[in-house]
């Protein structure tokens, strides 16, 4: 008699089918065919893990059409199952994964806009913090380079493709046309949770590395030097009256240990 | 961000499975439902949803049900996601906490399904262990439910049954009976049902779930597959009325998972649920009463269970579920009557 954990791990190879069924001897299924039945675990398996990803990709779906995207997730699946039952952190590697595929080759932007859905899914499931306004800080010193503390949730996405025009124009509402909106053309994106939605904008490549340092913890001084490097008219003010205002900074102090550039 | 919420006893009466596209009806409108269970692993993140299962359990009674701890599995329990399972409960600090005896993690893979155990002696020794590692972690007594199955193994040594029993008794582990999971497993395991629920300990069943289950037919095969995703159907009314007159009143969930439904049918199925079980125990009373007078009583009106299941009403099927098995000869269980008063 097979010892359980050899037992265990037979039957989710079969279940994932990465290997041939295992014997059918050792299961029984009433008066049925247990083999048969062996597939209703398959199934379970395939389709409730594609519905997770359907969910979290829901843009991506529609750029490859759905029959596509079915057979892709269930390849993925296969190769890729989920290593732990917290699914919220299932599909990271799905983009990487749309990739790889070869009829996907001249189709870049499937996988551009499915690292932007993962980036999406990660900061609906991350923490909201109170935010501070400007206000708050009116009279307190903080030195000549502190620490601006963002939200959890921000997440920082630059592509060489269209990934936010994309997006944008298979929002509800949106006249989408999948086989025009996308072109080779570079884009930053910031995104943040905001109750239970997301905010999008697109940065300039000087905002862009202002919040990339801060989200990094590198301290603001280091935040507008590298803004400035890039862009010698970066407006500060501006920058910080608009984090501000959008609610993303949760803190700001004095740091500890300054980080040296 | 942990809070001190005011504890709150889930009563042995209905509640229904919360899900996320209730959610904002839940807060706005605060219906009148007995109490909550939310799958942990939905609330082990920092979204939008942990914000708002927060403000609701400062109103409901909740119950945590484990789905992807894997207590079956023969590597033991993952000590990182049992870790997150305290976290949450600390977080939300429920009355209720259960999983399931099943296994779905092995290989290094999590299969999004629930597994049957082969159950024999080694299954039940490393169930055992797991089971009372989770007990000392989250510190308290925890459920566990009977699993829905399409397949077993056949160098089990016993039934599922037999494996629960002997599993209460080596960790003092609470039970979960799933009525529609027993209705599943007996129609596609061939065993009965109502054998299966009498063979365990009444004592231990701390909470019972209720769902629908979908009909397949593959070639000659029948087959019931556990969706959660219809009413309760008449066969599984009928098994909680045989639960409930054996148990008397226990906290009953109604489960919906695929296909979900808008609130107000849920909250309608909990409510029969509730309507059955006083019903029954009404006639219980009545039949008490009936034991020590010599006064004959009016029968009530009898509906055969075929005639409504074309209602598709489940209030029809509760009551003529009810009326239809009710005791011939009447049973005076005083006990019982005394946790039903208590609850009511």
């Amino acid at each position: 008699m097979l010892p359980l954990e050899h037992l265990q791990t037979s039957l989710a190879r079969s279940v994932l089918a990465m290997e041939p069924p295992i014997a059918a001897t050792l299961l029984t299924a009433g008066k049925a065919d247990p083999l048969a039945r062996l597939r209703i675990y398959q199934n379970n398996t395939r389709s409730s893990l594609t519905a997770v990803l359907m969910a979290v990709f829901p843009v991506t779906v529609r750029l490859v059409d759905e029959r596509f995207f079915r057979y892709a997730a269930s390849e993925f699946i296969r190769r890729h199952p989920p290593a732990e039952s917290r699914l919220a952190r299932y599909g990271a590697g799905f983009p990487r994964f749309l990739k790889s595929i070869d009829t996907l080759s001249d189709m870049p932007i499937v996988a551009e806009t499915a690292r932007l859905e993962w980036a999406i899914a990660e900061a609906l499931d991350a923490a909201w913090l109170p935010p501070r306004s400007l206000g708050d800080y009116e009279n307190i010193e903080l030195g000549t380079s502190p620490d601006v503390l963002v939200q959890p949730s921000l997440r920082l996405i630059v592509s060489h493709w269209s990934i936010l025009s994309v997006w944008s124009a298979h929002q509800q509402g949106a006249e989408a046309d999948r086989h025009s909106a996308w072109a080779r053309r570079a884009e930053r994106v910031a995104l943040w949770r905001a109750g239970d939605s997301i905010r999008l904008v697109q940065l300039d490549r000087a905002n862009f590395a202002f919040l990339h340092s801060l989200k990094h913890g590198l301290g603001l001084e280091h935040a507008i030097s590298r803004a400035l490097a890039l862009d010698p008219s970066f407006d500060l003010v501006s920058a910080l009256v608009r984090l501000f205002g959008d609610g993303l900074v949760t803190d700001v102090r004095i740091p500890i240990h300054p980080l040296a550039n | 961000m942990s809070r001190a919420f005011q504890p709150l006893t889930i009563p042995a009466s209905a509640g229904i499975g919360l899900r996320s596209p209730h959610i904002s009806e839940m807060l706005s409108r605060r219906p009148s439902a007995g109490w909550l269970e939310v799958h942990a692993e939905n609330y082990m993140g920092d979204g939008a949803g942990v914000e708002a299962l927060e403000r609701l359990r400062q109103i409901y009674p909740l119950s945590v049900h484990g789905v992807g701890l894997s207590l079956g599995s023969a590597r033991g329990v993952d000590r990182d996601h049992l870790e997150r399972l305290r976290k949450v409960c600390e977080r939300f600090q429920p009355d209720l906490v259960s999983e399931h005896l099943a296994w779905s993690v092995a290989d290094g893979a999590y299969l999004n399904d629930l597994l049957p155990l082969r159950y024999d002696e080694e299954a039940l020794a490393k169930v055992a262990r797991n089971v009372e590692t989770v007990q000392d972690t989250l510190k308290r007594q925890v459920l566990i439910e009977n699993l829905s199955a399409y397949i077993a193994f056949a160098d089990s040594s016993m039934n599922e049954a037999e494996f629960l029993v002997e599993l209460v008794a080596r960790t003092g582990c609470g039970l979960l009976l799933d009525v529609n999971n027993v209705q599943v497993s007996a129609h596609n395991l061939q065993f009965n049902a109502k054998t299966f629920i009498d063979a365990l300990p009444a004592a231990s069943i701390g909470e019972i779930h209720l769902a629908g289950h979908a009909i397949n037919q593959v070639g000659a095969d029948t087959v019931l597959i556990d969706d959660h995703g219809s009413r309760v159907p008449p066969v599984v009314w009928a098994l909680y009325q045989h639960a409930i007159e054996r148990l008397g009143p226990r906290p009953t969930l109604i489960e919906w998972d695929t296909d979900v439904p808008v609130l107000d049918v849920l909250l309608g199925e909990a409510m029969w649920a509730d309507m059955l079980t006083a019903s029954i125990m009404f006639s219980r009373k009545q039949a008490a009463r009936g034991q020590q007078t010599t006064h004959a009583r009016a029968t009530p009106i009898c509906l055969s269970v075929e005639g409504e299941t074309t209602t598709s009403m489940p209030v029809l099927a509760a009551f003529a579920a009810a009326r239809a098995a009710r005791p011939s000869t009447p049973l005076a269980l005083p006990s019982l009557e005394e946790e039903y008063h208590a609850a009511a």
